[in-house]
């Protein structure tokens, strides 16, 4: 094998280092509280810290730390998997003695920001076990974030291309561009995170109760301490600070940047964010007016819970105020197809993002007067520029191995015993990071617990694809990655 | 491109879609006769509709024609081809309706048009119930209409599609361009060729399914219904009723109708050599193969059929669903989840271009494919060239477009759709599950509704006139029907 694999397995181990700091918090809390699970935490902890380590000095001589794009593509792909299986050791081995399949899932689900939950009774729940199940979301959207961020933009995973930084070369000025973008990003997520922590707190959660919605709702995470989600607090206004956490979480970091820095000419030029923001008033003001019309509820409520429910399946966080998967008819089929929709390119969110329904709609317009007037040249644009040709063409491509995934993952869901809407639901859901599907078993207040043992093998292994954007999975199945 | 100016404010004459229309038009009427002979000969009490729908037809026809007739060569522009297969579809459809409405079952208008745009786009979907009961003359006139509307695709499939370029079609013409049949004067003789074979197929076939035990009106029909891939049966339950040699020549049937029939004349080229090497083909057959394996292994080794009887369901729905035919074994009730998502993942596949089937079709989905792979060599190799072949052929960048481009259309078409159905009252499986049946011409769906055979009749008339749209959009892959909404069409 031609690939040198020193590099892939010293990120790996800074992985688990920081990994390990991040699992010392729930065990301090446990030790605390005197909880027994305290034991798992520290032994984890020790675990990964210890291996961390040996995978750092075993292949420091390497010390260049400049990652080929094939590198790259393996470590985000390894470090995703060695720190789900790391995260499924609490769960296991605590109190909760989760078997192998539902822990794994449910740290899956944790760490690529999903909400697919195998718990029951969360209100019941050790203090430890909600923290780590939250933190495991934070450091999720984290990942996302330096994913798009660092690495997407130069592989060109369907389209990504487009918000590569100004020239196409590499040079050093380049990847210090990219690391103080990277930086500033994440100083904007950890402040955003504290800022909706303390609305939270003065909103009317206990002080615990905000920190964990704070980490799980800014990386669109969506795990919550209640079983009754968000609706367990019957508090408008903590649905609106959890609302706006949605929304910030599903638009790109950079604009939030870009906001601090104030540049606003750049803001008011992101076409993404109105689409995004449109697309979220649009459909939640239709399904209000359809709650309104159908089950006569009262117009702000309606409007404030259909709002709540549109921007948790876009942004992909899954949380509610009341189960929308018992809503019929018209609110189903399109909350459905905004499953597949997602959030902004930049964000924590998943699905196919918005700036690829730009883009397409952009293409399929484009197509059309082209057969009109075949000998006129018409090129394509987004936010104003000429977009080359090779972008909406990948992310077309990427569009169709999105629906193909999609759809062998529902025939393999129904295949194992899930009926057509728990098949489709499921799948669109896991796909997008979203996790809660458009059937009320396993719909925002339902669990995931009594799905068969091998349906949750193919949904964590879907979310995990989603969330490395299909195509860092594929090319590890390409012939080509591994010859030279 | 005629930019003659003449008649109007349009940019373009409109004579020769309105000589075009009235050709289809007379046509159908002559069709009309056929169900008007067979009432007469058994003495039912269809032929007063069917002489006053013919009347109509062929006045309309005739004028239409005499308007439209001009002086000198006249061909169809691009636009006027938009125009022609859009309003020639939606036209035929509206005067097919004619005899439901005035016939004995007075049909609704709503239900009327639904069943005759079901037949001419060849979908299979019926509002119809108590088939078994039917004057034999309406079952015969939905059989012939889904037969026209198959032979109308394919005619439009060689000729039509590949000068609108739609969806990548033009690589059909850059295929077949060894310069004897591309030119002009040859298309008339391949189009001839290519009816001669429908037609010999389909009396194949009635043959058939004769000696397999059907009466001769049933094997006519039945006939028909597979080669048009269409599905309408004549009996409420479809193929249920009938013997298991039946369901395997339907199954033949079905199969060819979805297979590339152009490929088939010729033999003195080499049949043999050119169907081996057609790549759609046999992409075709391994994606009927696959499903019939997943879908046979299931119903056996999890619903616990017989091994038999589980390969004849397995395979007869596999090609039902994949040619977009939608005839049916049993209705679904009861299944487990598998084969209905399976159907509803098929009715996106559809057939071969070139045939009579709808959905996405075949050789799109190769062209996806490579796109993928081309992806993925790209990540790992930013400053390599590629390209796509298909058929041997390299593709140029365009096609790769119109395909991407119809790709997306027609998922968007579809996620309209079923917002729409939504919108009216269906649940959303059923709405989900109508609309990809609508769009992909297949008829046959998954769910309460939907899934039995002849449960559309239970749609509020809302639905009907959208599934009856989305039809149409499906059949005529989705762009002639788009290209009319944009300004630009009917401006410069």
């Amino acid at each position: 094998m031609i690939l040198d694999l020193r590099p892939v397995l010293w990120g790996v181990g800074l992985l688990l280092s920081l990994f390990a700091a991040m699992m010392a918090l729930p065990a301090l809390l446990d030790w605390r509280l005197g909880d027994p699970d305290c034991a798992v935490f520290s032994a984890v902890t020790g675990l990964s810290l210890f291996c961390g380590q040996v995978l750092i000095f075993a292949n420091l001589q390497q010390r260049t730390r400049h990652f080929t794009i094939r590198q790259g593509i393996l470590l985000a792909v390894i470090g995703w998997t060695v720190l789900a299986i790391g995260a499924s050791l609490p769960f296991a081995f605590g109190h909760l003695r989760l078997s192998p399949s539902d822990a794994l899932f449910e740290a899956i689900s944790g760490i690529t920001a999903t909400n697919g939950t195998i718990l029951r009774h969360l209100d019941t729940l050790s203090p430890g076990i909600l923290l780590w199940r939250a933190l495991l979301q934070w450091m999720g959207g984290i990942g996302v974030l330096t994913l798009s961020a660092a690495v997407l933009p130069d592989l060109n995973v369907g389209g990504m291309d487009l918000f590569r930084t100004e020239s196409a070369r590499l040079d050093e000025r380049l990847v210090k561009r990219v690391r103080r973008l990277l930086s500033g990003i994440l100083i904007v997520y950890a402040g955003l995170t504290l800022l909706l922590g303390v609305l939270l707190w003065l909103a009317g959660m206990s002080p615990f109760d905000a920190v964990l919605h704070a980490l799980s709702t800014i990386s669109c995470g969506g795990f919550s301490s209640s079983d009754q989600s968000v609706g367990h607090w019957h508090n408008p206004g903590v649905d609106w600070v959890i609302l706006l956490g949605m929304l910030l979480g599903g638009a790109p970091f950079f604009l939030h940047w870009q906001i601090v820095r104030r540049q606003w000419r750049e803001v008011r030029q992101n076409s993404q964010v109105r689409w995004y923001l449109g697309l979220i008033v649009l459909s939640s003001c239709a399904i209000a007016l359809w709650l309104v019309i159908e089950q006569d509820a009262k117009p702000l409520p309606a409007l404030r819970h259909s709002l709540f429910a549109v921007a948790s399946v876009m942004t992909g966080t899954g949380f509610a105020t009341l189960d929308w998967s018992r809503w019929s008819g018209f609110p189903i089929a399109l909350l459905f197809l905004l499953t597949f929709v997602g959030g902004c390119a930049g964000s924590t969110a998943g699905g196919l993002k918005v700036f690829r329904l730009q883009l397409l709609s952009a293409t399929a317009r484009l197509q059309l007067r082209r057969l009109l007037s075949p000998n006129k040249v018409l090129l394509p644009t987004f936010d104003g520029r000429v977009v080359p040709e090779l972008i909406p063409e990948s992310v077309l491509g990427y569009l169709f191995v999105y629906i193909l995934s999609f759809a062998m993952l529902a025939m393999g869901l129904a295949f194992v015993g899930l009926d057509f809407p728990q098949a489709l639901g499921a799948a669109a859901a896991s796909l997008a990071n979203l996790g809660p599907a458009i059937t009320p078993a396993i719909g925002p207040l339902g669990s995931f617990a009594t799905l068969p043992d091998s349906a949750k093998w193919l949904l964590a292994a879907a979310m995990l694809f989603g969330r490395l954007e299909l195509f860092l999975v594929l090319t590890l199945f390409s012939r080509d990655f591994w010859q030279n | 491109m005629q930019t003659k100016r003449s008649g109007g404010d349009f940019l373009f004459d409109l004579r020769p879609v309105l000589f075009a229309n009235g050709l289809l038009l007379c046509v159908l009427a002559v069709a009309m006769g056929l169900p008007l002979l067979l009432d007469l000969a058994r003495g039912g009490s269809e032929a007063a509709g069917f002489a006053a729908s013919m009347g109509i037809t062929l006045f309309l026809g005739a004028a239409l024609t005499l308007s439209g007739r001009g002086r000198g060569n006249f061909g169809l522009g691009t636009r006027q081809a938009f125009l022609f297969s859009a309003s020639g579809t939606a036209l035929a459809a509206l005067l097919a309706a004619l005899p439901l409405i005035l016939g004995s079952r007075h049909l609704s208008i709503t239900d009327a048009l639904f069943e005759a745009v079901s037949g001419i786009t060849t979908t299979g979907a019926t509002v119809l119930t108590g088939l078994d009961q039917a004057p034999e003359a309406i079952l015969l006139w939905r059989a012939l209409l889904q037969w026209l509307g198959g032979a109308g695709v394919i005619v439009a499939a060689l000729v039509l599609l590949p000068m609108l370029r739609i969806g990548g079609m033009q690589i059909f013409r850059m295929e077949t361009s060894d310069k004897v049949e591309n030119s002009p004067r040859r298309l008339p003789r391949l189009v001839g060729k290519l009816l001669l074979l429908y037609g010999v197929l389909t009396l194949l076939l009635t043959l058939g399914l004769r000696t397999a035990g059907m009466t001769g009106l049933e094997a006519v029909c039945h006939a028909m219904a597979s080669l048009s891939t269409g599905g309408f049966s004549t009996s409420d339950s479809s193929l249920a009723k009938f013997g298991n040699g039946a369901r395997w020549l339907c199954v033949i049937g079905m199969l060819l109708g979805g297979m590339n029939l152009a490929l088939f004349i010729n033999p003195w080229r080499g049949i043999r050599w050119r169907i081996a090497r057609d790549t759609q083909i046999r992409w075709y057959l391994l994606t009927a193969l696959g499903f019939t394996a997943m879908l046979g292994f299931w119903y056996w080794a999890v619903a616990g059929q017989m091994l038999h009887h589980a390969v004849l369901q397995a395979g007869f729905q596999a090609v039902s669903i994949l040619s977009t035919t939608g005839f049916r074994l049993s209705d679904d009730r009861g299944w487990g989840g598998f084969p209905q998502i399976a159907i509803f993942v098929m009715s996106f596949i559809g057939g071969c271009t070139g045939s009579a089937a709808g959905g996405i079709k075949i050789f799109r989905y190769e062209v996806l494919f490579a796109i993928s792979r081309l992806h993925i060599a790209r990540m790992l190799h930013p400053h390599g060239v590629f390209s796509v072949t298909f058929n041997r052929l390299r593709l140029p960048a365009a096609v790769l477009r119109s395909v991407l481009g119809f790709f997306m259309l027609y998922f968007l078409c579809f996620a309209a759709l079923a917002i729409g159905l939504a919108v009216v009252g269906l649940d959303p499986l059923s709405s989900l599950s109508a609309a990809a049946a609508a769009i992909g011409n297949v008829g046959a769906g998954v769910g309460p509704v939907i899934g039995l055979a002849g449960g559309y009749h239970a749609l509020p008339a809302a639905a009907k006139l959208l599934l009856a749209l989305g039809m149409l959009i499906g059949r005529l892959e989705l762009v002639p029907v788009l290209v009319l909404l944009l300004a630009g069409f009917w401006k410069d």
